[in-house]
């Protein structure tokens, strides 16, 4: 079948498969910043925003998608223009092998686009989902939480 | 579970002309989170219901009309005086799933570890399926069994409504597990009406750890009657759910 949507802000069509899922059709698109963990929704590294939505895309099919907005890490940042949740992580050293970290970013900027200057609970509601198998969480949250308290001030 | 063929359905029309035309080995498609948990060679239409409406809360004399495609997440960031579903929402698996998944797939088949059967159970809500015509099943009817087995050719779930937690009842949601992101071990949902400090109605399930949620109406005929106390559910916490697998485990025995 033949699908059609925005990624990262461009028109693309594809032909998939019905059983086809938007992880790996990503993947195939060039958007190597969607990672496949678990591939069962249990790890958040495959996680994309859909019509501003984060959601797995390992659980998700390509047709699903038709007609619809994707947007991954690719759009938010890049080596030389960084999103400021891209610096603030970088800065508190909260990135060791970096498989977690393009859905710990799409979790946190859809959590500060709506509401800059989180509480801690809220953090953690946004960030539920999003395992990492390196830092033990706290450079991460540490990061995230700054930012949130330089918006406040 | 392998697709073999999508299709998007535009209207509840629509969706129920291509249930009933594809014949058995189609199936609704709400956020598509289960499919990983049925077998891989188990082949199957999808008809995608995501845009046939349903979805949002509404209030209506003394009770919340959930569409049953309604995702998780709204269900969560819904808040009104009498409204519980956000507490529930809130323990529900991660950020992604309850922006992907919606109540009407979390009810329609269940999982043992499924957590609306359980609270919507204890707070009495009706559901509505769609058909030739509508019907409507009260929780302690739907969820005895898979609901499933109430569903003709292309009949869809569209509609939950839940009674507003009234003056003088409460409710009380716990969802044992290590992390949101963990299975549960066991989920327990109550509600009670009280006159002063006496219950004079209850309503308690249970769900995971159990092949079915269920209610425990041995459990509810006791409380009935009871004074409530200050800090009583903390010392009674311990029996009360040594009790639960009991009273289950006969009725497995049966
Ligand atoms: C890793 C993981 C962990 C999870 N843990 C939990 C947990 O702890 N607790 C919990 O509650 N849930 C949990 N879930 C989610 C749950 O098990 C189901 O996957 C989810 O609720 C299904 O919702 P959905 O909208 O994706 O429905 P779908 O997967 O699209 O559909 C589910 C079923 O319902 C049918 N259906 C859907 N909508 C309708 C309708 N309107 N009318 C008739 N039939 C319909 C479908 O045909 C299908 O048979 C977990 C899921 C994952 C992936
Ligand atoms: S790969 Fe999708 S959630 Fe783990
Ligand atoms: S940095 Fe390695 S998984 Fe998070």
């Amino acid at each position: 079948m033949n699908i059609q949507f925005t990624l990262n802000g461009k028109l693309r069509t594809a032909e998939v498969e019905a059983n086809t899922k938007l992880a790996d059709l990503l993947r195939e698109l060039g958007c190597a910043s969607v990672k496949i963990g678990c591939n069962e929704g249990a790890c958040g590294s495959c996680a994309v925003n859909v019509d501003g939505r984060l959601i797995n895309s390992c659980l998700t099919y390509a047709g699903q998608v038709n007609g619809r907005t994707v947007e991954t890490v690719e759009a938010i940042g890049s080596l030389d223009h960084p999103h400021p949740i891209q610096d603030a992580l970088v800065e508190e050293g909260a990135i060791q092998c970096g498989y977690c970290m393009p859905g710990v970013i799409l979790a946190a900027k859809a959590l500060f686009d709506k509401n800059p200057s989180p509480t801690e609970e809220e953090l953690a509601v946004a960030l539920d989902g999003q395992l990492c198998r390196c830092t033990g969480y706290q450079k991460i949250e540490s990061a995230l939480r700054k930012l949130a308290s330089e918006a406040r001030s | 579970m392998k697709l073999t063929a999508y299709h998007r359905a535009k209207s509840l029309a629509d969706a129920r002309r291509l249930l009933k035309e594809l014949g058995p080995t189609a199936m609704p498609l709400a956020g598509a989170s289960s499919h990983s948990f049925v077998k891989n060679d188990d082949e199957k239409i999808g008809v995608d219901i995501a845009d046939i409406g349903f979805e949002g809360v509404e209030c209506k004399n003394g009770h919340f009309v959930v569409g049953a495609n309604t995702r998780i997440a709204d269900l969560q960031a819904f808040h009104a005086p009498g409204w519980v579903l956000d507490r529930v929402a809130l323990r529900f698996v991660s950020q992604p799933l309850r922006n992907m998944t919606t109540i009407g797939g979390n009810i329609s088949r269940v999982f043992p570890w499924n957590d609306f059967p359980v609270a919507l159970l204890a707070l009495n809500a009706t559901m509505t399926i769609s058909g030739e015509a509508k019907t409507s099943h009260l929780a302690s009817v739907f969820f005895d069994g898979q609901p499933s087995r109430l569903f003709q050719p292309g009949d869809l779930l569209t509609e939950i409504s839940v009674p507003e937690i009234g003056e003088g009842s409460g409710f009380g949601y716990h969802k044992e597990s290590l992390v949101n992101m963990d299975f549960s071990h066991l989920t327990i949902a109550a509600w009670i009406r009280r006159e002063g400090r006496t219950i004079r109605d209850a309503r308690v399930a249970v769900g995971a750890g159990v092949p079915l949620p269920c209610r425990l109406s041995a459990l509810e005929a006791e409380l009935v009657g009871k004074k409530m106390r200050r800090g009583g559910h903390r010392r009674r916490r311990g029996s009360a759910s040594g009790r639960c697998f009991l009273e289950r485990g006969s009725r497995i025995q049966q």
